[in-house]
């Protein structure tokens, strides 16, 4: 009996697997410019996520030292990968650290967030 | 196992899949940026619709003297957002002692506190472990009820300066189980404290927020040890009060839709056992591997 209870809980599993499909929290993954990295002065914010992303309900926002906001393009996701969100970046930044803020809605509509900094050197 | 049993166990499992189909995405112990994984020792902060499946257990000597191997599950189901029902049991072996099916473990969770921004968050619980539901060396005559408090803070609230901190998070629990009858042939069943918490470093965390990792490995990993004591006091016999716990460092890894845990357990005193044990759980997200449909409360989803 206890077999062929455990012949269930392996159906169980199997069907677990087997019905998962690729959809959850959008993380993080990579970005350029990269996290806490220092760069020359970027044309875009590159973000690639665990998931693809809703761009309509995904945003970027950057920040230079003290807070003061840096105006970026509309944001989209990359025409090839719609887990890459990508804003454009409006004009040269100048030499100091910048901090990306960003939310995501994944396909599935879970939400996440987070930010990180790099740095522009001269 | 006994016909009996085994119809229990059937029916917990087949209650559990019953569930599934009625149901749907609450996320799993997500607040703010933080992600709070799932935890072996103690209960994450967090109510989501997951699984786990298995959780192995092997106690090269328990507190009784005896070789210990568990396999066990547990599944929760959100019913509306932020209240979630579990289910867990699995079979016993000792040796000596022989085999038992554990007593059916229900919980009823309210995640009632979450602060984004400080990645505070914070659930109470209620555990029943039900009588006459065990079998063998696990069979126990009477109910027991447990309260539960669980919190967890991530550190990533800290100011930029202290970036090399901010992955850090801590959890802990506390909880009393009472008892359901004083006294079961001839011995008494004490009224236990328990409490615990784990302390934890979020590699996917410093990836996203403080540096960029390269590694694809490391980047899903968590390390973390957690620490999980007991206590009796109240209804205990005379020399039986003292605290028992184990230490437990590990890893988590963790992905879009399952994490993998393990984890050595490291009894603090003779009392908690001797010889290093070993826990390791494969668990699944199903708020994230079916959102619109098993991963999302039955009321009030998106």
């Amino acid at each position: 009996m206890a077999s062929r209870s455990f012949l269930r809980l392996g159906a169980f599993l199997a069907f677990v697997l087997a019905a998962g499909v690729a959809f959850a929290h959008a993380q993080l993954d990579k970005a350029v410019p990269p996290v806490g990295g220092t760069v020359t002065s970027p044309n875009e914010i590159r973000l690639k996520f665990t998931e693809g992303v809703e761009p309509r309900f995904s945003g970027i926002a950057l920040a230079g030292e003290g807070g003061a906001a840096v105006p970026l393009g509309a944001p989209g996701v990359d025409p090839a990968d719609n887990s890459v969100l990508i804003a454009k970046v409006a004009k040269t930044l100048p030499p100091g650290v910048y901090t990306v803020t960003w939310h995501a809605v994944s396909v599935d509509t879970h939400k996440t967030q987070g930010s990180f900094s790099f740095t522009v050197k001269p | 196992m006994t016909p009996a049993t085994s119809r229990v166990v059937a029916g917990a499992i087949l209650g559990a899949a019953a569930a599934l189909s009625l149901s749907p995405a609450y996320p799993h112990a997500v607040c703010g940026d933080r992600i709070f994984p799932a935890t072996l020792a103690i209960d994450d902060p967090g109510v989501g619709d997951e699984l786990a499946l298995p959780t192995l257990t092997y106690l090269p000597m328990n507190s009784g003297g005896s070789q210990q191997f568990d396999a066990t599950f547990s599944y929760t189901k959100t019913i509306f957002p932020g209240f979630g029902l579990s289910v867990q049991d699995g079979p016993t072996w000792q040796n000596p002692g022989g085999y038992g099916w554990d007593s059916l473990n229900t919980e009823a969770k309210y995640n009632f506190l979450c602060l984004p921004d400080h990645e505070l968050m914070a659930s109470l619980g209620m555990t029943i472990i039900w009588g006459n539901t065990g079998t063998g060396t696990q069979a126990t005559p009477y109910n027991t009820y447990q309260p539960v408090l669980d919190v967890g803070k991530g550190f990533g609230d800290l100011p930029k300066s202290l970036n090399i901190l901010r992955p850090f998070a801590v959890t802990a629990e506390l909880s009393e189980s009472l008892p359901g009858q004083a006294w079961t042939n001839g011995n008494q069943n004490s009224t236990n404290l328990n409490w615990g918490f784990t302390v934890q470093y979020s590699l996917p965390f410093y990836n996203s927020q403080v540096a960029a990792i390269d590694n694809d490995f490391f980047k899903h990993l968590i390390p973390l040890t957690e620490f999980a004591f007991s206590k009796p006091i109240y209804n205990f016999a005379p020399g039986t009060n003292q605290t028992t716990g184990t230490i437990q460092p590990g890893a988590i890894y963790m992905a879009s839709t399952w994490q993998f845990a393990l984890e050595a357990i490291v009894p603090m005193n003779s009392a908690s056992g001797h010889g290093v044990g070993v826990v390791g759980e494969l668990h699944f997200f199903f708020d994230d591997i079916f959102p619109d449909s098993l991963g999302k409360p039955i009321f009030g989803g998106k």
